[in-house]
């Protein structure tokens, strides 16, 4: 039957193999898909059980008379039947419960419409479908949390300031890590490591006390020089090792060919650096723009959107949906800047050879 | 072009590690200077201070009449060919060559006639929208070659430029090298270790050991008249044979003698060791310089411990007592492992060295 055991075997360790990546893959995807399908769910939706896995994208309604003015009732897929949602005279009142909980905008004018179809009728239920407004969460989100937008600014001006003080500073001692013999020098590198071993929530009351006494407290610069801290020890380490992979001689020539110092940093060293640094700067820009332990400690009432996004999930405001929704958002700019410096990073272990 | 003049140049690495000792050099116009030595004996280090690379610790460095020792590199006007070539990956060959020319803020139009001219020289004009990575070892030594001849320097410097290379290439392009000093008429200074390459380019060899200059001289001079007894064991392949040798003065003249030897000196050569008043020197002789004889003219026998053929002359080792003799001899008949093999000497180029101070006795 097995004229192959060879190939059985060679079957069987694919199979294991794709097994592993395939659970792997879904590992990763999994949660990504759970976000991104739950900030399109209506609230009615994300809190029902079973969760549905993709937002639907209209929804049935059935409009009948009662007691005290009329019965509302949705299609339940899950249940395949209609269920009542809501019991009410008011028109208004319906009009926003079918926008902010189903997610489906009806204006009054249009259920006036049904009412009429219903009272003129020979049947005692009117039926209707509305498409859903699948961004409705986004806008929601920016509507109910008061500074979404400039919290958004923010945030990208501490990412930017971050990034300009960790790889200005962190560069420059990579690069004399990287080129300089000096006592000590193994102990400093390794040292620098130091202050990423504190949680940051353990530094961060003195953190804010010694912004405060600085005048920072509460401002982007303060957030930006408490995670450059963090991540100028990252750059030193990741700039020291690709200023070692440019030979020294590199530089050499261009001062035996006519460079000054700085001419040479700018037309030989910087542009073969480039890959690690772009490397260092994403690094950088990620953590400081994700970061929110620290971030609810010394904002007050300038919140990053980071901040935001959780204090989204607290209180009277806390729907999931929309948190996801602003979730979501918190992952563009970092999707948009991963991308674009992705070709420096590939450059590194690709296209060029130093 | 120009003249390159080190006076009494000292480096010092850290606080006493010694790399260069009291330098004294002095290139013409237009040579071509070799600095061979063992690895570690400073030659690197002596060029690298020439083009700024290196700081000086004492004494001075003047290209023509102008000093140069404390000057950045760029304002020396030199250009220097690396080891590792140290073409930036970064740019096309076009940008390579053209990188010091843009510096000097010349002309588009002068530029781009330097560049098309000197990677005509170099022969790589096919290649000049390429990036190094796309070349191979050779090409890219062209690319560095082409780069420091476009700047029109006063001085090459030239830093094992052919030792990343593979055997063969490395002996066309020591040729092209040589030709393209002549074509340029540039003054070079050209470091190596392999002596040999030192041999076939140089019109002066400078020969370093331990950071101090050990002798100067044309090629002729450091092969035929060693100056001690470390040079004629560096220079040549394979290298001076050395034998301990007592000196006896008898009535038919002065002798060579050690166990295995007695040789009866020419007055020509027996007059060089006159003013010399101790018994023992170390006699050197050249390998091609041993001849093979019949017994009765022998002044050494012995038996052959392994032959190797080269093709146009074999190589024979011949062992006596534990040191190997080996002789460049005619290529037949080929002479089998335990044959009796009579050996004498051209005795005029026999050398003299003093067993104490390792100096040469006969000029």
């Amino acid at each position: 039957m097995n004229k192959n055991p060879i190939k059985l075997g060679k079957l069987v360790r694919r199979t294991i193999f794709y097994l592993f990546v395939v659970t792997l893959a879904v590992s990763i995807i999994l949660p990504v898909f759970f976000l991104v399908s739950l900030s399109f769910l209506s609230t009615r939706e994300s809190y029902s059980f079973p969760l549905p896995l993709l937002p639907s994208l209209k929804t049935e309604y059935s409009l009948t008379h009662s007691d005290r003015g009329y019965l509302l009732s949705v299609y339940d897929k899950f249940d395949k039947e209609y269920q009542t949602v809501l019991d009410t005279a008011e028109l208004e009142k319906m009009s926003v419960y079918m926008k902010n909980q189903i997610g489906t905008p009806y204006s009054i004018p249009k259920i006036k419409e049904r009412i009429a179809e219903l009272e003129n009728g020979t049947k005692d239920t009117v039926f209707f479908s509305v498409r859903k407004n699948l961004l409705l969460n986004y806008s929601t989100f920016f509507q109910i949390t008061r500074d979404a937008v400039p919290a958004l600014v923010r945030s990208l001006q501490i990412a930017g300031l971050t990034i300009l003080i960790s790889l200005s500073i962190g560069s420059m001692a990579g690069y004399a890590f990287a080129r300089y013999v000096f006592a000590g020098r193994d102990v400093l590198k390794f040292s620098v490591l130091f202050v990423r071993m504190f949680p940051g929530v353990a530094i961060a009351l003195h953190m804010a006390i010694i912004l405060a006494n600085m005048g920072f407290y509460d401002k982007p610069i303060g957030l930006a020089l408490v995670y450059s801290v963090g991540s100028i020890a990252l750059t030193v380490w990741i700039t020291a090792s690709v200023f070692m992979g440019i030979p020294e001689s590199l530089e050499e020539a261009a001062q035996v060919f006519g460079a000054t110092k700085w001419q040479t940093f700018l037309r030989v060293t910087f542009p073969l650096a480039l890959p690690g640094l772009a490397a260092a700067a994403m690094y950088t820009f990620l953590g400081a723009w994700t970061e929110t332990v620290s971030a609810i400690l010394l904002t007050q009432f300038n919140p990053t959107f980071s901040v935001v996004v959780y204090q989204s999930l607290l209180g009277a405001v806390g729907n999931v949906n929309l948190t996801a929704a602003g979730g979501l958002v918190l992952a563009i700019p970092s999707l948009i800047f991963t991308f674009f410096i992705r070709k420096y990073i590939q450059q590194m272990w690709g296209g060029m050879t130093i | 072009m120009a003249t390159l003049t080190m006076k009494n140049v000292t480096k010092i690495f850290g606080r006493n590690v010694i790399a260069v000792k009291e330098f004294n050099l002095e290139v013409k116009e237009k040579e071509f200077l070799v600095l061979l030595g063992p690895s570690g004996c400073g030659k690197t280090t002596a060029m690298r201070m020439v083009a700024g690379l290196e700081e000086v610790t004492t004494g001075e460095i003047f290209i023509d009449d102008r000093e140069v020792t404390e000057l950045p590199p760029r304002k020396r006007n030199v250009s220097m060919i690396f080891q590792n070539y140290a073409v930036w990956p970064h740019m096309t060959v076009y940008d390579n060559i053209a990188f010091a020319l843009k510096l000097k803020k010349l002309h588009k139009d002068e530029i781009d006639r330097r560049v098309k001219e000197t990677a005509g020289m170099a022969k790589i004009e096919m290649l000049l929208e390429r990036y190094p990575s796309q070349l191979s070892g050779g090409q890219q030594q062209r690319v560095a070659v082409a780069r420091a001849i476009a700047v029109n320097p006063d001085i090459f410097l030239m830093d094992e430029p052919l030792s990343n290379l593979d055997a063969k290439l490395r002996v066309s392009m020591r040729t092209e090298l040589k030709a393209i000093h002549d074509k340029a008429s540039s003054t070079t200074v050209f470091v190596t270790h392999d002596q040999s390459e030192a041999m076939s380019m140089a019109d002066r060899i400078v020969i370093m050991k331990d950071g101090e200059v050990i002798q100067v001289g044309s090629p002729d001079d450091v092969y035929h008249r060693s100056g001690s007894i470390f040079v004629a064991d560096f220079i040549g392949t394979p290298p001076t044979n050395f034998m301990d040798v007592k000196i006896q003065k008898e009535s038919n003249g002065t002798h060579l003698v050690n166990p295995h030897l007695n040789l009866l000196l020419e007055p020509e050569m027996a007059k060089h060791l006159n003013g010399y008043n101790k018994n023992h020197i170390v006699l050197g002789i050249r390998p091609e310089n041993i001849l093979l004889v019949g017994e009765s003219d022998a002044a050494l026998s012995s038996s052959c411990l392994v032959s190797e053929p080269q093709g146009s002359h074999q190589v024979v080792a011949i062992q006596l007592d534990d040191n190997i003799v080996k002789v460049v001899a005619p290529p037949n008949p080929i002479i089998a492992p335990g044959a009796d093999v009579h050996m004498n000497f051209k005795q005029e180029t026999l050398r003299f060295f003093d067993p104490d101070t390792t100096l040469a006795i006969n000029p």
